[in-house]
């Protein structure tokens, strides 16, 4: 199950490090919300997120239902240069994934 | 001499067979300790109440309550209007980070992330949290087995848990 990718990721070398900013598309679903006709929306929320630089895994990040729709992160790598491959997957609770990448600039 | 032979041929296919089907079992994971299979930290994740959480996923260590650590949450800071979208940032001097969670105490899953961090990453870490109502979002380091905690207080107008 892929559904179609509007992921976003944006890598730029800042002063030596690289500076990620990634904004996943997800409704994040907490499974407590409710839909017009008030019924409950099934939980469907990312649940792990890794990211990598090249082919070293950098950062694990384990959200719970208390992320924000349309999940939103930004950090730091430290160093790397212009070319780098910055990849990331994510998987949700009820296995959907996704995959984003970039080179950065 | 014929017969002994297939006697062997039956034995060895026995033989294949069930070791294939251990294979099988060890590989779906029904033999392999829960904590290997934990992809997801499920019960630090579904605990309700905080200590449970922290007790969970940052495991038990020497609690400091350290300046080490600067925290940052909402525009401007300790105020937001939305509870869906409340930015918090993340910003340390510690080094052999282990662990990083968010917590959002009043929350119905107090945990709300959680990130394992190599060496390589720099902070601030920024990202954006839900949050029920006012309450005290906290964030805690693991480093060197030992954690680190500070907390801030975050006003709501709209309650973002839906």
């Amino acid at each position: 199950m892929t559904t179609k990718s509007r992921d976003r990721i944006r890598a730029k070398l800042q002063d030596g490090n690289t500076v990620v900013r990634i904004l996943l598309a997800h409704p994040m679903h907490t499974g407590r919300g409710k839909n017009a006709e008030d019924e409950l929306i099934p939980a469907e929320f990312i649940q792990d997120i890794r990211c990598w630089r090249n082919d070293e895994e950098v950062l694990t990040v384990k959200c719970g239902t208390a992320t924000s729709r349309n999940p939103y992160f930004a950090f730091q790598l430290e160093a790397g240069e212009v070319g780098d491959i910055i990849r990331l997957r994510w998987v949700d609770n009820i296995g959907s994934k996704g995959t984003a990448e970039t080179t950065v600039v | 001499m014929n017969d002994n032979f297939d006697e062997q041929r039956r034995q060895l296919i026995k033989r294949s067979i069930s070791a294939s089907t251990l294979a099988l079992v060890a590989a779906s994971g029904l033999m392999l300790p829960r904590v290997l299979l934990a992809h997801w930290p499920q019960d630090a994740f579904n605990a309700e109440t905080l200590e449970d959480a922290i007790l969970t996923f940052l495991g038990e260590a020497e609690e400091v309550n350290e300046e080490a650590i600067q925290f940052t949450i909402g525009s401007p800071p300790t105020y937001a209007v939305n509870g869906a979208t409340v930015p918090v940032e993340i910003h340390t001097s510690l080094e052999n980070i282990q662990r990083v969670a968010f917590l959002v105490e009043k929350n119905p899953f107090p945990l709300a992330m959680a990130l394992e961090p190599t060496s390589a990453v720099i902070f601030p870490f920024k990202t954006m949290l839900k949050v029920a109502e006012d309450s005290e979002i906290i964030a805690m380091i693991r480093a060197d087995d030992k954690l680190y905690r500070t907390s801030r207080y975050v006003e709501i107008d709209i309650g973002g848990c839906a």
